[in-house]
């Protein structure tokens, strides 16, 4: 009898233990939108406060910081009992790894209004939260005295051209060399995502997956391959030393602000770190010559896209709050001048006010966009696989036959 | 109902408690990890892992950077274990002989344990990248001033050596100095009577006296610097890189980083949960043959 006491005793105690831990059920009509912008934190609650204001349904930002933690602690937050309403995925990969939780969109208003939705098997599936783009940017005052004129910078013999004659006025320029360029370990993405984008879209229509599709079956194009490796030689050849090895996001983007180089190999996110240190010389882009011919495109696209969970009991209301943000001039407002994005939508007017931004609503407008399909690639390859080999090319522990060579194996190794 | 039975049942009792913990938080995740090393598990939710069995295993040894990383988290480890003990050892000494400030020497070695492992790395990085080769130009020296030594892998190596040592020999060294204060006085003054010199007093009297500190120190130094995790991320990034066997490989991305990159940045979490698995099961055979070892150099007194 006593036993049979202590056992309930021990029941009773694992039980209210494992009790303790359960959540009381997710409540009514708020949308929790779960999105990895840390410097749009602030200026997205406003707006959901505003928001609030003018339709009474409340929407909660809950924010993940930086750059790589989103994506465990958004498996955090599915594991538990607090999925958001509304998150972030990151083009295909983040399709592949979330596939089973998504919601299409269908008949929302603002898709009419985009071209850079996030499209798979003709469903809809993301919203785009801003724009951004890179190219070669260039500081326009040191590339007028040298001589240079942007609209030339079309091909990889009128890059080689110019960079060896800006190379030679150095002095002139005060310059440490022509390009900020950075290839160490804490820029891989440059290298790995960015710069190899140029192998997988530069000079083929806007849309074309042919040499990704071949990629992801582990297919190297070897004449594309050879071309594009004279672009990261080039590249390479007239960067800093210090700064290309070893370099991390500030030395890269203040060797360009500081006018110690004519091009940084980078995109319009470089705006806030320049204007907060008061780099204020005109600037734009010019295209990156990636392989051979003629290039009159820079890299455009949407980093990250808004998708619904199609778990989610409030999908009208979050819905309902994206309209609202790509149709209401308060929307508007807040993504161009509050949280200084580059919007996607055709009916923004408003123009940002950052150098390198404004740009590239100019390109935008003209449509001369390659696309963006460095975040298609299988997990981890760009950064994690091939950017190791770079950086070793930009050391000279390999040449490029070999950075060729080593390239064409770890993408045949995706097989 | 005897009494033997019933003393038995309020020993369970109140073990009951730290027994559900342990096993919640420890011995269940154990054996679910050990389940996932043996699946395709993604850790997508919704997504049922399969049962590949040993495959993530042979994969992990056929992999060119994972043994790579092995061979230099043990090469790492091993210099860290002898750097940081004999640091500690040498502080450890200065700060229990009759000097002045012994107590502010003391608290200033000891500081640098208290600044988290991330900060250090940045601080280092700064070091390495901008104050050696200002010195260089200070002192003329053009090798040193245009030295990336961050981008040489064996330098990073030495680099993250010397900065682990930085943080980690003052605690050590509060161990040994706990340890150096219990060795009996009248040994050592018996052995200044019977005329023996410092060398003679350190390798016969003081040596076997503090044995057991070494056993906690090199437990605590080894199974530290192989799981050596946060000074990597913010000093290196796993980098500069390396040529191993024609493949290049990250130099500094030592187990803990690479486990961390296979299951995160590649989102291969079974795998990942494979090597932290052999990793485990070498950390311990390590660790326990090593205070098996010290354990016999120890004496009673």
């Amino acid at each position: 009898m006593k036993r049979n006491l202590v056992f309930l005793l021990i029941l009773t105690l694992l039980v209210v233990m494992i009790a303790g831990c359960s959540q009381p059920a997710t409540q009514d009509e708020t949308v929790v939108i779960y999105q990895n912008k840390v410097e749009i934190h602030e200026q997205l609650t406003a707006f959901a406060a505003a928001y609030k204001e003018a339709t009474g349904k409340e929407v909660i930002v809950k924010t993940s910081g930086g750059d790589s933690p989103y994506a465990e602690a958004l498996r955090a937050e599915f594991q538990s009992d607090r999925q958001p309403d509304i998150f972030v995925i990151e083009g295909m990969g983040g399709y592949n790894t979330w596939e089973s939780k998504l919601q299409p969109y269908e008949g929302d208003e603002w898709i009419d209004l985009t071209t850079l939705e996030f499209i798979v098997d003709g469903k809809i599936i993301g919203f785009p939260v801003a724009v951004e783009a890179w190219g070669m940017a260039y500081n326009v005052d040191l590339l007028e005295q040298a001589g240079v004129d942007p609209s030339t910078l079309t091909s990889q013999e009128a890059y080689r051209a110019a960079f060896e004659k800006i190379d030679s006025m150095k002095d002139e320029l005060g310059i440490s060399s022509v390009v900020a360029m950075a290839a160490g370990p804490d820029m891989r993405w440059v290298t790995g995502l960015h710069n190899f984008n140029g192998y997988l879209s530069a000079g083929l229509p806007y849309g074309d997956t042919t040499v990704l599709d071949k990629l992801n079956n582990g297919e190297a194009d070897m004449q594309r391959l050879t071309e594009y490796a004279d672009w990261v030689e080039l590249l390479f050849e007239y960067a800093d030393r210090t700064v290309l090895l070893t370099g991390n996001y500030d030395s890269q983007v203040s060797q360009f602000g500081t006018g110690k180089a004519v091009f940084i190999h980078q995109g319009n996110w470089i705006d806030p770190w320049l204007q907060e240190n008061g780099v204020d010389f005109p600037m734009a882009f010019a295209p990156h010559a990636s392989v051979k011919g003629t290039h009159e495109k820079i890299f455009i696209g949407a980093p990250s896209f808004y998708v619904l969970n199609n778990e989610s009991k409030n999908q009208e209301a979050a819905r309902n709050f994206l309209n609202f943000m790509a149709t209401d001039p308060a929307g508007h407002n807040y993504m161009v001048t509050e949280a200084n994005m580059v919007p996607a939508f055709t009916n923004v007017t408003l123009t940002p006010a950052a150098p390198l931004s404004a740009n590239v609503t100019e390109w935008l407008a003209k449509d001369a966009a390659y696309t963006w399909l460095q975040n298609d690639m299988p997990d981890g390859f760009g950064m994690g696989t091939i950017a190791p080999i770079y950086e070793a090319f930009a050391k000279g522990d390999i040449d490029k036959a070999q950075f060729i060579e080593q390239l064409a194996a770890k993408i045949d190794e995706i097989k | 109902m005897n009494k033997r039975i019933k003393d038995n049942m309020v020993f369970w009792l109140f073990l009951a408690p730290a027994l559900f913990s342990f096993l919640v938080v420890v011995i269940i995740p154990f054996f679910m990890g050990l389940y996932y090393s043996m699946t395709d598990w993604t850790a997508v939710a919704g997504l049922e892992p399969n049962w590949v069995g040993l495959e993530n295993y042979k994969e992990m040894f056929s992999n060119l950077a994972f043994r790579y990383s092995f061979v230099r988290t043990f090469l790492f480890s091993m210099l860290s274990v002898i750097t940081i003990n004999l640091v500690a050892l040498f502080f450890a000494f200065l700060v229990t002989r009759e000097i002045r400030f012994r107590n502010f020497y003391r608290a200033g070695f000891f500081i640098p344990n208290l600044i988290g492992g991330l900060v250090l790395g940045y601080i280092w990085q700064f070091i390495f990248k901008e104050v050696v080769p200002a010195i260089g130009g200070l002192l003329g020296i053009s090798y040193i001033e245009n030295l990336l030594l961050l981008a040489n892998p064996n330098l990073t190596l030495m680099g993250l050596i010397m900065a682990f040592t930085w943080q980690y020999a003052g605690y050590i060294m509060m161990i040994y100095v706990a340890a150096l204060l219990n060795v009996p006085q009248e040994l050592l003054e018996a052995s200044d009577i019977d005329g023996a010199n410092f060398w003679q007093k350190l390798r016969n009297i003081t040596i076997p006296m503090i044995a057991q500190a070494f056993t906690i120190t090199s437990f605590l130094t080894l199974v530290n610097s192989f799981k050596q995790y946060d000074i990597i991320v913010a000093l290196t990034a796993g980098g500069p890189t390396d040529i191993y066997k024609g493949q290049v490989v990250n130099s500094t991305e030592l187990l803990a980083v690479h486990i961390y990159n296979i299951a995160f940045k590649y989102n291969r979490m079974a795998e990942g949960q494979a090597r932290a698995i052999v990793f485990f099961l070498v950390l311990s055979v390590v660790s326990i043959a090593q205070v098996y070892y010290n354990k016999q150099k120890e004496i009673e007194m």
